[in-house]
């Protein structure tokens, strides 16, 4: 298994990058695997528990949450390849990566014992529910921290072998990607919910995401905030292959400012009260 | 000594062996001993009595769940069963502590697979299992 010997200049080829980001970050990468690991017995017991929450079957929510987070972890985990090497081996920033795995790990527990016991987990105020989902909210900050971090790190890194443009890239998606969710989550965290207008059920929803088509849900806007680390970063990529340095860098700026309108865009739809897409 | 006081002594005696486990960080060897063998073997010497005093009295069997719903209306088939669980949950617990030690992995790893383990033992076995896996996978560990 210990395949050392791999050539170093190789990005983007998917299983060596798996096992490169294992290698830089295995905390996190093995949060996302045992993540992956956990939907298994979450779907068998969506197989053989019929009871609903808000008209959809009450392990929807914890699959989702598990299937999300990996996503979020795995990527964190693949772009720690190219931070340097002399942070991401500190004693500092291991322990930081622990806490943050810690959080992931304690939020999936909460939604998960949540759906067990057939109650809300989010826009829960009631009793001790209520005091958990506040500390859930401290959580959830937490490991979002974790795009700041590395967006912050890539933005200063000027010594990093990486293509310039891609690495501002990295750069603006992450911190986006933090200050976009803080924003959405957070005005919706603080709500009674996060359906505006609508019969507020899951039922007839879209495909997949669950997302309102009877009214606005702020979901929408925390979905396109959170995958701002993946759409940018993205777009700097394709522009740093196809475009001169100066072009790059005016898409990937232009194409920050446009994610940001179109996150905008999404929230104040949704707290109009009017559905993401109308099909 | 009626099922219910065998019941509190075998849950104590178990509930040592788990302490033992907590300990295995400062003593392995004896925590080994105490929680892969002696408390096992014990809790297997009652269930092994209990099944030749009780075994035949009790109407039911393994062969439907409607029948094994009827085994353990015999409250000494309980208690057998019960004992069934506790010896067997521990001596889980103690192989993942063994080895998580053989390969490395940290005990503060294993503790949250302890605890689901004493509580919902599969639960713990699956975890600690997903945890193997996951550091088989990552090509920085290096099993000792």
């Amino acid at each position: 298994m210990n395949t050392l010997s791999m050539p170093m200049r190789r990005p983007l080829a998917l299983p060596q990058s798996v096992m490169r980001s294992f290698q830089a970050e295995p905390r996190f990468a093995g949060m996302a695997l045992l993540l992956l690991l956990a939907m298994v017995p979450t779907l068998f017991a969506m197989l053989v528990d019929p009871r609903l929450f808000n008209g959809i079957n009450v392990w929807d929510k914890p699959l989702k949450f598990e299937l999300a987070l990996a996503v979020y972890l795995a990527t964190l985990a693949w772009f720690s390849v190219y931070l340097p090497r002399n942070l991401i081996e500190s004693n500092r920033y291991r322990l930081y990566s622990w806490v943050v795995v810690t959080a992931i790990a304690l939020e999936i527990v909460w939604v998960s014992g949540s759906a067990a016991n057939g109650a809300a987990s989010h826009f829960n105020v009631e009793g001790i529910m209520g005091a958990i989902y506040a500390l859930m909210g401290v959580l959830a900050v937490t490991l979002t921290s974790a795009s700041l971090v590395q967006g912050v790190v890539f933005w200063r890194d000027s010594k990093s072998g990486l293509n310039p443009q891609v690495r501002l890239s990295l750069a603006l998606g992450l911190v986006l990607t933090f200050v976009l969710t803080i924003i959405v989550a957070g005005y919706m965290s603080s709500s009674q919910g996060h359906w505006v207008g609508g019969n507020n059920s899951d039922v007839e929803s879209f495909p997949l995401t669950g997302w309102a088509r009877d009214g606005g849900d702020l979901r929408v806007a925390h979905f396109f905030a959170t995958h701002a680390l993946h759409f940018i970063p993205l777009v700097g990529l394709v522009a740093s292959r196809t475009l001169k340095p100066a072009g790059a860098a005016a898409s990937v700026w232009g194409a920050s400012l446009a994610y940001c309108a179109f996150v905008g865009f999404a929230f104040v739809q949704a707290l109009s009260g009017r559905p993401f897409a109308a099909f | 000594m009626t099922p219910d006081d065998m019941f509190k002594i075998a849950n104590g005696i178990a509930l040592a062996g788990w302490l033992a486990l907590l300990a295995s960080p400062f003593a392995s060897v004896w925590s080994e001993r105490i929680a892969a063998a002696i408390i096992p073997l014990l809790l297997s010497v009652a269930y092994t009595g209990l099944v030749l005093a009780f075994w035949s009295g009790a109407q039911g069997g393994f062969d439907s769940l409607a029948n094994v719903e009827l085994l353990f209306q015999t409250r000494e088939v309980v208690l057998a069963g019960w004992l069934h669980y506790l010896a067997f949950d521990l001596f889980v617990g103690a192989w993942e502590v063994r080895t998580a030690r053989r390969e490395g992995i940290s005990f503060l790893l294993v503790l949250p697979c302890l605890l689901l383990t004493f509580l919902f033992g599969p639960v713990g076995f699956l975890l600690f299992n997903a945890l193997r896996l996951v550091r088989r996978l990552s090509p920085s560990s290096v099993p000792a």
